[in-house]
């Protein structure tokens, strides 16, 4: 008896085999992002617990060869110090970019093949929650190897949310440890991103595969899939077992591989250079996917505040919270807001809803648009100018968008299926 | 009272006490207030350089010449962040209101360096630059500009209020004196 059936025997893992190894999975390179993204937590977390075998959260000072510095600090450099340390750190950072750019690009895909639609609109919010805890572990991260980048980032994070009307003070007091910069922060922040994120992570990322495991994903309709429905056979892909699962551990390693070249050769956050914890502001931008942000915080004019029941809503809890507040409920909204018929099994072509189309590219642009404005001082441009691009750009886009594809539906190009 | 109502009432009072139970723990989080450990800014306090070679030693009016500025805090009480100062020196006779004139000696004048935006330390623009006035205080993260010969009032940008002004004054040495308490409150104000 082999050692493989003596297992199978005592687990019954014949029954589990025939139920879930021959699960289909659609073969298209655009469904690959949800998988990227899973990967790179795991490249995340593997590296993750290297570094916080060293890593020290503490902001007392210690001393080190050639004056005292913050313990946190310190042992930063000294990770940085050893052979493998370095690469390991930048691995870390890179993951974490290469993450957030999956999980946008796989809510790309979902948006524009309107995966959304009713009954995947449990995913669609369960996936924009691992979006914005994804940010949130990023954020949190930020702080910890406590040089002056880390620092100003978190004082501007901390100064956002003492911005928040009527409870601002308090809810920075219970995020922050009380005011930041503080010595109890490192601490919080270290159990935030070493303990809290990766179990919230992991509970969203088991509750959004177990709705696909039960939904199953949506796949692209061409000839063979119209031809297959015919002959009573819906379901198209290629089985977990054995194929799909050699394709991730290919996209496993490729993404390893990815991460790894990064980190070699493009420095990520080099801590010693932007050196320790300091009163003064270094000239700080956020990482690009909290950009749009920083573009509407400058952008806003401190004349722009309103009363509200007592409380004053400035011109800073305008730009961080209400705009990026009010984009954030619209998206979550999204699969209400859509009133078009659904498809139970079928991703439509982004062409086949003009509306669609137009609204996405509409809110893609308003946030590259409000990107640019961070850049406003290096490009020369000014804020009214970069105001009517913000205003105007998304406007246009969805205008040009939608009348275009409204013709490619009426007047499909000869040849072509535009419309599936 | 029969048993089923005696489990009943038992179960409601044991969550009632559960949730009580958790309230104090909950509001530790908050974290302690560091008001007792640390000192705020008071009258007699003597400025002191923030950075640099010469940093804890004491600014005078010689430390510096017209249109520089220096990051300051008061004496021994560097561990606060919200103490620490900007300290101009400027030509008085261009100061106007609002500026507490009073509050300035020698053309020296203090301003909290917490923007009031988001709370990044701001600077003293020593060059005249072609888009801002001349002198101006900035902040390099969301592009403030502060006037520091009209009190600090907003030149442009998304700051909601002026810089708080730290009243100042020299002691026969020569050396910068804090004469009052700020007239703001300092930093992001919910």
């Amino acid at each position: 008896m082999s050692l493989s059936s003596w297992f199978v025997e005592r687990l019954a893992l014949d029954r589990f085999r025939a139920k879930y190894l021959g699960k289909p999975f659609p073969v298209h390179s655009t469904f690959f992002f949800g998988e990227i993204a899973l990967f790179c937590f795991v490249l995340l977390v593997a590296t993750g617990v290297y570094l916080a075998l060293f890593y020290e959260p503490s902001a007392a000072a210690v001393a080190v060869e050639g004056g005292r510095l913050p313990a946190a600090y310190a042992s930063t450099l000294a990770i940085d110090a050893t052979p493998f340390g370095a690469l390991l750190r930048r691995i870390h950072h890179w993951a974490a970019h290469l993450m957030i750019a999956a999980v946008l690009l796989h809510l790309l895909r979902v948006y524009f093949t309107a995966a959304y639609k009713r009954p995947r609109e449990v995913n669609w919010v369960l996936g924009l929650a691992l979006l914005g805890a994804t940010i949130a572990a990023s954020f949190a991260g930020y702080l910890l190897p406590y040089d002056q980048f880390s620092v100003t980032a978190t004082a501007i994070g901390y100064g956002i949310a003492r911005s928040v009307p009527w409870i601002g003070p308090t809810l920075a007091d219970f995020v922050f440890a009380g005011q930041f910069p503080s010595p109890e922060t490192v601490p919080r922040f270290f159990a935030y991103h070493v303990i809290l994120a990766p179990l919230a992570l992991a509970a969203l990322v088991a509750a959004h595969l177990v709705v696909v495991l039960k939904q199953k994903h949506t796949e692209f309709i061409g000839a063979a899939a119209r031809r297959d429905a015919a002959e009573g056979r819906w379901i198209r892909g290629i089985p977990l077992w054995p194929e799909q699962t050699a394709l991730m551990g290919v996209l496993f390693l490729v993404i390893v591989a990815i991460a790894a070249a990064l980190a070699a050769f493009l420095p990520v956050h080099p801590s010693a250079f932007y050196g320790p914890p300091q009163p003064v502001t270094p000239d700080v931008k956020p990482d690009w996917y909290l950009l749009w942000v920083y573009g509407a915080l400058r952008l806003i004019p401190g004349t722009l505040s309103m009363r509200f029941l007592g409380a004053t809503i400035g011109p800073e809890a305008i730009g961080a919270m209400l705009v990026p507040g009010i984009l954030s409920l619209i998206i979550v909204l999204v699969p209400w807001l859509d009133r078009t018929p659904a498809s139970l099994y079928y991703a439509e072509s982004p062409l086949a809803g003009p509306r669609r189309l137009a609204f996405g590219l509409a809110i893609l642009t308003l946030f590259l648009a409000l990107s640019l404005a961070g850049f406003g001082a290096e490009l020369g441009l000014g804020v009214p100018l970069l105001w009517a691009i913000t205003v105007l750009a998304p406007v246009a886009v969805a205008l040009g968008a939608g009348a275009l594809t409204r013709r490619s539906l009426e007047h499909p190009p000869a040849g072509g299926a535009a419309r599936p | 009272m029969d048993r089923r109502r005696f489990a009943d009432w038992s179960l409601k009072a044991a969550i009632v006490a559960a949730v009580a139970a958790v309230i104090p723990g909950v509001l530790t989080l908050r974290g302690r207030s560091r008001a007792a450990a640390t000192k705020g800014v008071e009258p007699g306090d003597r400025l002191v350089f923030a950075l640099g070679q010469n940093a804890g030693q004491a600014i005078t009016d010689g430390s510096f010449t017209q249109n520089e500025a220096v990051l300051a805090y008061p004496e021994g009480k560097s561990d606060n962040h919200e103490n620490l100062v900007l300290v101009c020196k400027l030509d008085p006779a261009a100061f106007k209101p609002p500026l507490d004139i009073a509050g300035t000696a020698q053309g020296i004048v203090a301003y909290s360096s917490i923007c009031t935006h988001l709370g990044c330390t701001v600077r003293f623009s020593e060059e005249p630059m072609d888009q801002a006035p001349f002198p101006h205080i900035h902040c390099p993260c969301h592009g403030a500009m502060f006037d520091p010969q009209r009190g600090g009032v907003v030149l442009g940008g998304p700051p909601p209020r002026p810089l708080p002004q730290l009243p100042i004054k020299l002691n026969d040495k020569g050396e910068v004196l804090v004469a009052g308490p700020f007239n703001a409150p300092i930093g992001v104000k919910a």
